[in-house]
């Protein structure tokens, strides 16, 4: 270590409630960053791993709709199965009917027999890409397989029965049925309001009298498939459709969230620059407090560079310190907010805000590292560049 | 008006005597001016001094407050440049260098002193001596043992831990007195360097003065104090920014 970078250490451990109050408004700046960082990407990258882990590389829904976006169906299914199962490199087709129903414990439950409002996804039992089996077994004719989370709320587990009637302002309003709880189950898409129960499809197009209707299909390609020809493939099959791939699930959710993104990435520079800014304003203040020692110190000879690197070296070791404590602080705040924002409605439980990525962490630290850097040299740069001999008629009487 | 050496007594510091200029002149000023700007009016510090200090010199130079004794050590060192005539350190004109080669320059042929000694408080007595070392690149351990070696010259083997806040003013000049003479340069510029001091250490940092420059340093010393003048080998006057012998 250079004598100069000693001593700008110790002239930090001299004067310890600055330093300190300075260190902590670069950690509370380096945190507010790396927060915004996290929450800039953490959504779209957290939703994209939702939807890769389910193997199903297309989605099928009616023209102009998402899958969960509307309530719309795509009427004539069944011809279309065959149309879409029938293009080049598809595997397999996974249709899926999601209505709102209202649940109400016939049997077996703890509590009130008030209904329940949730969301009934009829598809193929075997297909498990939007649940995993928690207990039980998986729903046969008249059963259902319930959000493990929702059998706790109702009070009921395997073998209860449950009333499903479609909810009012939906097709079939009105219609019921009793079913038989198979088992629970961990729902993907689940979102903390909206625990789904899974039934099969026949059921459920027999309980809502859309016959032959389905909200979306999931669509597994072959494994060396183009997925932009497979999508075009299924479109020419069908222009009754919206095909989307993953990737175009990402584009899309990317455009939704961008606005959401600008407001992080503002908020995060406006960080960055707090964060500069206090560096800059005490390393200005210790420059000036010490104009004798550097007019001395260049007077006997010290090149200006070796005086402005040891004097951003000061600015330096403030970043250094409080963008460490900072990226520390990001993750328990992080994970504050996590828990706040994991109650908005109508998202995925599984959907995180704050996605703890190094990249994420490390981008923050370096960028305050840099600024700190940049910060510190515009006062170094200012006293080194005043002429030596003003300054010592200034300090010398 | 020029103001010539008295002469060259004594050795050399570490054989750096030998390397001195043309004839063994260290520093020559020939009617140098120095004109400043102090808001909208100009200001001449120098009008046209002259000097020559030869190797083995202790001169001092004396005058009244604002008379220009300051700058006049500035040009000398290099620290700055005139605004006309020219200075000649060690034969080298010292306006054909860059910025940065008369920093090389001051570092490695000039030991300063200042009055407010200028020490850097948070580092140690030796820490101090060794930064001009450290800037010179000398390796760690050489430029540890030569800070000692220059601290236990001007009677400070003592302190070599102890910080500028934990020393008498005298001893804080003495500091940087080792300090100026860590990179055994050609010439010592001490400005008003007892200035902060009582009597009694102005008398030792004269004595110590006499002493380096008996073993072949170089001094040039801008000084109100007449005994310290006295105890010079020669001065002379800078009045209204010209020299007098």
């Amino acid at each position: 270590m250079s004598v100069l970078a000693r001593n700008s250490i110790r002239e930090l451990r001299h004067r310890p409630l600055r330093t300190l109050l300075t260190v902590a408004g670069v950690a509370v700046s380096t945190a507010m960053l790396a927060d915004m960082l996290m929450l800039a990407v953490g959504i779209q990258q957290s939703f994209g791993d939702l939807l890769e882990s389910r193997g199903y590389e297309l989605r099928v829904s009616p023209k102009g709709t998402l899958p969960f976006d509307t309530e719309a169906t795509i009427p004539g299914w069944g011809a279309l199965q065959d149309s879409v199962g029938s293009v080049a490199g598809v595997e397999r087709v996974a249709p899926v009917l999601a209505m709102s129903v209202s649940a109400e414990v016939v049997e077996g439950g703890v509590d009130s027999r008030e209904a329940r409002r949730t969301l009934a996804l009829g598809l193929d039992p075997g297909n498990r890409a939007l649940y995993g089996l928690v207990e039980g077994e998986l729903p046969g004719t008249g059963e259902v397989l319930l959000d493990a989370r929702l059998a706790v709320e109702l009070g009921v587990g395997p073998d209860s029965r449950l009333r499903l009637a479609t909810a009012s302002g939906f097709a079939g309003w009105g219609r019921s049925a009793t079913v038989r709880v198979s088992g629970t189950g961990d729902f993907v898409f689940a979102t903390r309001r909206d625990m789904p129960v899974a039934m099969p499809m026949a059921d459920l197009q027999a309980l809502s009298g859309l016959d032959d209707e389905v909200s979306f299909a999931m669509v597994r390609m072959e494994g060396d498939a183009d997925p932009e020809a497979v999508r075009a493939g299924i479109v020419a099959a069908s222009q009754r459709v919206e095909v989307v791939t993953l990737a175009g699930i990402a584009d899309e959710l990317d455009e939704r969230l961008s606005y959401f993104r600008q407001v992080s990435v503002v908020l995060g520079s406006v960080s960055l620059f707090v964060a500069a800014l206090l560096i800059g304003t005490i390393t200005a203040v210790s420059v000036s407090e010490r104009l004798g020692v550097i007019a001395a110190v260049r007077a006997i000879g010290v090149g200006r560079a070796r005086v402005v690197g040891d004097i951003a070296a000061e600015s330096v070791i403030l970043a250094v310190i409080g963008g460490g404590i900072g990226i520390g602080l990001s993750v328990v705040v992080a994970g504050y907010l996590e828990s706040i924002l994991a109650g908005l409605p109508g998202l995925p439980a599984a959907v995180r805000f704050f996605v703890l990525q190094p990249a994420s962490l490390v981008t923050a630290y370096a960028l305050v590292i840099v600024s700190g850097a940049v910060a510190g040299l515009v006062p170094a740069l200012h006293a080194a560049g005043r002429e030596v001999t003003e300054l010592l008629h200034r300090e010398e009487p | 008006m020029t103001t010539s050496a008295s002469g060259d007594r004594g050795g050399s510091r570490g054989g750096r005597g030998s390397q001195a200029g043309v004839g063994g002149t260290v520093v020559t000023a020939r009617e140098v001016t120095r004109d400043y700007r102090r808001g909208r009016t100009r200001v001449r510090a120098l009008r046209g001094a002259s000097v020559t200090v030869a190797r083995g010199d202790f001169l001092a130079v004396t005058g009244p407050s604002g008379s220009g004794k300051s700058t006049l050590l500035h040009l000398l060192g290099g620290v700055d440049l005139p605004t006309s005539g020219e200075v000649l350190f060690l034969g080298r004109d010292l306006a054909r260098l860059s910025v940065e080669e008369r920093a090389a320059l001051r570092l490695r042929e000039v030991g300063l002193v200042f009055q407010r000694f200028h020490l850097l408080p948070m580092l140690s007595a030796i820490e101090n001596v060794e930064l001009p070392l450290a800037a010179a690149r000398v390796g760690r351990r050489e430029r540890r043992e030569r800070a000692a070696a220059v601290l236990e010259q001007v009677g400070l083997a003592d302190r070599l831990r102890h910080r500028p806040s934990e020393l008498s003013g005298g001893q804080c000049q003495r500091v940087a007195i080792a300090r100026a003479l860590a990179n055994d340069p050609a010439l010592i510029l001490a400005d008003e360097p007892t200035g902060e001091l009582d009597r009694a250490t102005s008398r030792r940092v004269l004595a110590l003065f006499q002493e380096l420059n008996a073993a072949g340093t170089t001094l040039v010393v801008a000084t109100h104090d007449p005994e310290l003048a006295a105890g010079a080998r020669r001065s002379i006057q800078v009045v209204d920014g010209r020299t007098r012998p």
